[in-house]
């Protein structure tokens, strides 16, 4: 105390050395708290703007496919979702019993849910049902404030507001497999191989499997976007930036060229049978109609199509539901390729078409003998004859005079045996036959006898109704090229056009004449269906039969099976193929009804009724994805001038 | 000298209130400013976390009672707790042996030993029990002999033992403390500029070996992060380094005066791990910038100055070096946690007084403070041991 003690001083003085190094120390702290406050504080802000926002993939909005109109045939629903977020549910069990007395959901199922739940990061939801009725989605949107971890919510799904009516035109989309994923990164860099798969891998993002939907993938697509949201460390959203620049840019519309109301009027036509339509406009090449029934609804095959409802629609052999007849059905043309036979005899120069032919109702060649179809013969009869009544023998005779090579060649020029390409996926060429072609499918030469087969449309001849309407088309365009088309506004597709020269346009009307005989003058074999029930114009077709089976001798002695004496299975298919008006004409039909057995019974009046129909509504007025001259100055300047 | 001795023992109620108001007012009113603060950047760290919602009102809770003990140790009269110096460090000495033996884990460390319902921790203890064994120490050493180097080999001996059985927790942190602030204690006592000087280039030798035989191997990797932080080499983001980086980042981006409070996105994202205990630093430095934060730290400068005057205004040697054994206390704690949260120091867990969250630095905190005031009252008191 009051006696001086060395550790007195001694204590002072080191305490205030002590607190002097501290206080340097302190010094230090706060200049280095200057130095990255301060100093180095651009550097850190931006560190931290970046730190808290996180770029979440958008998957862009599907463009549009509609028809010539503006039609949506392929457009966007609005679905109800529910789905199960780990990270904000207090029991994932509790929610999922809750949930399943709302949801039907099966025990095995909520197992599923919930172990997915787990496995996956906290904050990802996991989808329980993505097609909540309005019913439900009502009834669960009330439930979710008071469930934490329930999440219901509206998403975008492709939808196809026309359903069955364009199923094989537009395919449908589906969420890519692998196989999908490998097709879609084909002849990409091992970067644009990861972005296509984290794009697909999105719960919202679907692929084209078939039809336009596949084929035009790039266009529909659009481009992959960004949704910038600020979340903290864990990962969850704390909310979400509006930043244009980041939006995901939607894929472009397309426009078919087919009208909607004339495919669905032609599909409510056909009823009860299958059978497949095709309807061109012959100037343009447009494909007004593209018929192929019945068919099935796209879209169950968005979300994914039950295996048992897939296996109904694959395994029905008789009707083949998920065939495109129109494109990828071949058929034996019948009597229909009687045009291109005649035409292919004419240039050639093997017949004069005044000259007569005895038509006794067979035809003998070799040891064998052929049947016409009518069996008391025609008689004696000239080339409009011959077509108008369809006389089998008339084209034996010709078929054999110029032989196989003069008529494939013929046929190839009309555009059979080789493969339109639409922008479609599928699509068959059929067959055009000749030696060489016996040859390399057969192993064997071409026998003579087989040309006569083919000479009335029969045999190994194999046609689609898109093909038949494309000939149809040219003849009645008098030989000018007519190459078909479906997409309007789109990618075009790289047509291979399978011949590039305009057909002889005297030949081409002596075939009209014929096609009009066949619906408008005695003899014809389609009278009943030229009359269109529209006054003036008529209809100019011809009919055609392509044999399911072989009929043997036997069997024409006794009399040929037909109608509810033979299975369906067996029954001859009916075809019509025609153009309309007779004297303009603007459309060119082509109509198969399978097993329908006669061409002008079953085919021309479907035929005929569609054409009718074509004419009534102008299916082939303009289309609204091209501009004529005043709605483009109108819409495209903008200077509002009128 | 007599009537000092009197009113002192006398625990009438007059006398209470008198003491109560002799008091350093102005200190405990700086104390409770800090806490005040603390709450204030608790709720600003934990609001958008709902599982946090509560712990600014605990926090609230807590510094009021860290108020009364400060001011219960500080009543208590400075003989008192130097007859108790002796037998609180052997009880806590005691409590550290059971720890090892009957201790419970907590965050990987066996901290805790159960007396009865309340879980204690003996490390925190032994801060305040080592700082009253030392002034005990220098206080009887002081008063029979006159300095000298065989005087501090006891002094180093109190601490190394119980920081021995810190260190084998383990509890990097508290060893370090106990070995600052105990080794102030021994500056003040005299020990000779040769020694430290040799100590010093001990220290620094035994660096590699301390690195490679001591240090456990997650300290080990602290240790690696902070060497490549500091030398602007690439951290492992996701890993140790992930929490210095994003504290650097939280604290750069506040700027000169802030982003706001609770405008801070670094914090109030949850990007800073332990955000509301030992990093609560970067939320202040976030979002009130660097004019607040550093009067912030000025404002500790000030509280512990104020410390360090009432140590040198104490007559008696205990006064003094208790005083100055709590100011060390707790100018270590702050200086390792600042150091620590702005990147200078390898992350060892050390929490920021009254700032942090959690009870037991509140407590420790509270007691070192208490201990101040107890000098502050005691300061004419000679407490003569029978020279």
């Amino acid at each position: 105390m009051s006696t001086k003690r060395p550790i007195d001083g001694l204590f002072s003085r080191r305490a205030l050395i002590a607190a002097g190094g501290g206080a340097a120390v302190f010094g230090g702290l706060i200049a280095r708290l200057f130095q990255l406050q301060i100093m180095e504080h651009e550097r850190f802000e931006v560190a931290a703007a970046e730190n808290g926002v996180r770029l979440d993939l958008a998957p862009p909005q599907r463009g549009r496919i509609l028809d010539r109109f503006g039609r949506p045939l392929a457009a966007h629903r609005q679905a109800g979702r529910v789905s199960i977020v780990r990270e904000q549910a207090n029991d994932l069990t509790g929610l999922m019993a809750e949930l399943s007395k709302h949801l039907d959901i099966s025990p095995e199922r909520q197992a599923r849910l919930i172990s997915e739940a787990r496995r996956q990061a906290s904050f990802q939801p996991v989808t329980v049902k993505s097609e909540l009725s309005y019913e439900d989605f009502s009834r669960l949107s009330v439930l979710a404030p008071s469930l934490p971890g329930l999440q219901v919510e509206m998403a975008a799904t492709r939808s196809y507001p026309r359903g069955r009516d364009f199923a094989h035109v537009l395919g449908y989309v589906a969420k890519a497999s692998e196989a999908d994923l490998e097709r879609l990164s084909e002849d990409t860099n091992a970067q644009e191989r990861a972005a296509i798969r984290r794009l697909f891998k999105h719960p919202d993002m679907r692929t084209g499997r078939s039809g336009v939907e596949r084929y035009a993938e790039d266009w529909l697509r659009g481009e992959a976007g960004f949704r910038k949201l600020e979340t903290n460390a864990a990962g969850r959203i704390i909310r979400e930036f509006d930043d244009p620049s980041l939006a995901p840019k939607a894929g472009r519309d397309l426009y078919l060229t087919v009208d909607a109301e004339l495919q669905k009027f032609a599909i409510d036509r056909f009823g009860e049978e299958s059978g497949a339509a095709v309807v061109l406009d012959i100037e343009t090449g447009d494909i007004l109609a593209f018929v192929s029934t019945p068919a099935f609804d796209p879209n169950d095959f968005v979300n994914g199509i039950s295996s048992k409802d897939y296996a109904l629609l694959r395994d029905d052999v008789e009707y083949s539901p998920l065939y495109h007849k129109a494109y990828d059905g071949t058929y034996p043309p019948g009597s229909t390729f009687k045009m291109v036979v005649a035409a292919a005899a004419l240039e050639a120069g093997v017949i004069n078409p005044n000259e007569r032919v005895y038509c006794p109702g067979h035809y003998r060649f070799g040891n064998n003998t052929w049947h016409c179809w009518k069996k008391r013969g025609h008689g004696s009869v000239n080339m409009h004859w011959a077509i108008k009544g369809s006389c089998d023998v008339y084209f034996y005779e010709i078929a054999k005079r110029m032989g196989i090579e003069t008529l494939a060649d013929m046929g190839r020029r009309f555009g059979f045996g080789q493969r339109w390409e639409l922008g479609l996926t599928g699509g068959r060429s059929g067959v055009m036959p000749d030696d060489a072609w016996k040859r390399a499918a057969r192993g064997e030469p071409w026998y003579e006898g087989e040309t006569l087969n083919i000479g009335i449309g029969q045999g190994q001849v194999a046609t689609s109704p898109l093909q038949l309407a494309v000939m149809t088309a040219r003849i009645a365009a008098e030989g000018k090229i007519v190459t078909p088309r479906i997409i309007g506004d789109g990618p075009r597709p790289d047509a291979d056009i399978p011949f590039d020269e305009p057909l002889d346009a005297e030949i081409m009307q002596r075939m009209k004449a014929g096609m009009y005989g066949v619906t408008s003058e005695a003899g014809g074999t389609a009278l009943r269906s030229g009359d269109l029930g529209l006054g003036g114009p008529r209809l100019a077709g011809k009919t055609g039969t392509s044999q399911v089976r072989r009929i043997s001798a036997a069997e024409r002695a006794s009399g040929i099976l037909k109608g509810d004496n033979i299975a369906r299975r067996l029954r001859d298919h009916a075809l019509f193929v025609a153009y309309a008006p007779h004297d303009d004409p603007k459309y060119a039909i082509s109509v198969v009804v399978e097993h329908g057995e006669g061409g002008s019974k079953a085919a021309a009046p479907v035929a005929r009724d569609i054409m009718a129909e074509a004419l009534r509504i102008d299916a082939r007025r303009t289309p609204s994805y091209i501009r004529t001259a005043s709605t483009g100055s109108a819409s495209g300047s903008g200077s509002g001038a009128r | 000298m007599a009537t000092m001795r009197a009113s002192s023992l006398d625990f009438s109620r007059r006398s209470l209130w008198t003491q109560l108001g002799s008091l350093p007012w102005g200190l405990i009113l700086l104390i409770c400013a800090m806490g005040m603060i603390g709450v204030a950047i608790l709720h600003s760290a934990t609001f958008t976390n709902p599982q946090e919602a509560g712990l600014p009102m605990r926090q609230a809770t807590r510094f009021g009672i860290a108020l009364g003990v400060l001011l219960v140790v500080g009543l208590v009269p400075l003989r008192w707790w130097f007859w108790a110096a002796w037998p609180s460090y052997l009880a806590t000495l005691v409590l550290l042996v059971a720890v090892e033996f009957f201790g419970t884990t907590g965050g990987g460390a066996q901290r805790w030993v159960q007396i009865g319902p309340i879980g204690v921790q003996p490390s925190e203890f032994m801060k305040v029990t080592l700082t009253l064994a030392l002034a005990a120490y220098y206080h009887k050493r002081w008063s029979d002999f006159s300095g000298g180097f065989m005087i501090h080999l006891p002094a180093l001996a109190l601490i190394a033992l119980p920081a021995a059985l810190i260190f084998r927790q383990p509890d990097f942190g508290t060893t370090l403390a106990l070995f600052a602030s105990g080794g102030i204690l021994i500056f003040l006592a005299g020990l000779w500029w040769r020694v430290i000087m040799a100590l010093g280039v001990a220290a620094i030798a035994s660096v590699p070996a301390i690195y490679f035989f001591v240090l456990q191997d997650y300290q080990r990797e602290r240790v690696d992060t902070y060497v490549a932080q500091l030398t602007g080499q690439s951290v492992n983001v996701m890993d140790d380094g992930y929490q210095i980086e994003q504290a650097k980042i939280a604290i750069g981006s506040g700027g000169w005066t802030g982003k706001g409070y609770m405008e801070g996105t670094q914090s109030q994202l949850d990007y800073i791990p332990e955000q509301h205990t030992d990093f609560i630093l970067t939320v202040l430095a976030e979002e009130f910038g660097f004019l607040v934060t550093s009067g912030v730290l000025i404002l500790w400068m000030v509280i512990l100055g104020l410390g360090l005057a009432i140590a040198l205004r104490a007559a008696s040697l205990f006064a003094r070096f208790a005083a100055a054994g709590a100011v060390a206390t707790v100018a270590f704690y702050i200086l390792f946690n600042v150091a620590m949260v702005l990147g200078l120091v390898p992350v060892v867990g050390v929490p920021l007084p009254l700032l942090s969250y959690g009870g037991t630095v509140m407590i420790t905190t509270a007691g070192c403070f208490g201990l101040i005031c107890a000098a502050h009252l005691g300061r004419n008191e000679p407490l003569n041991t029978g020279a």
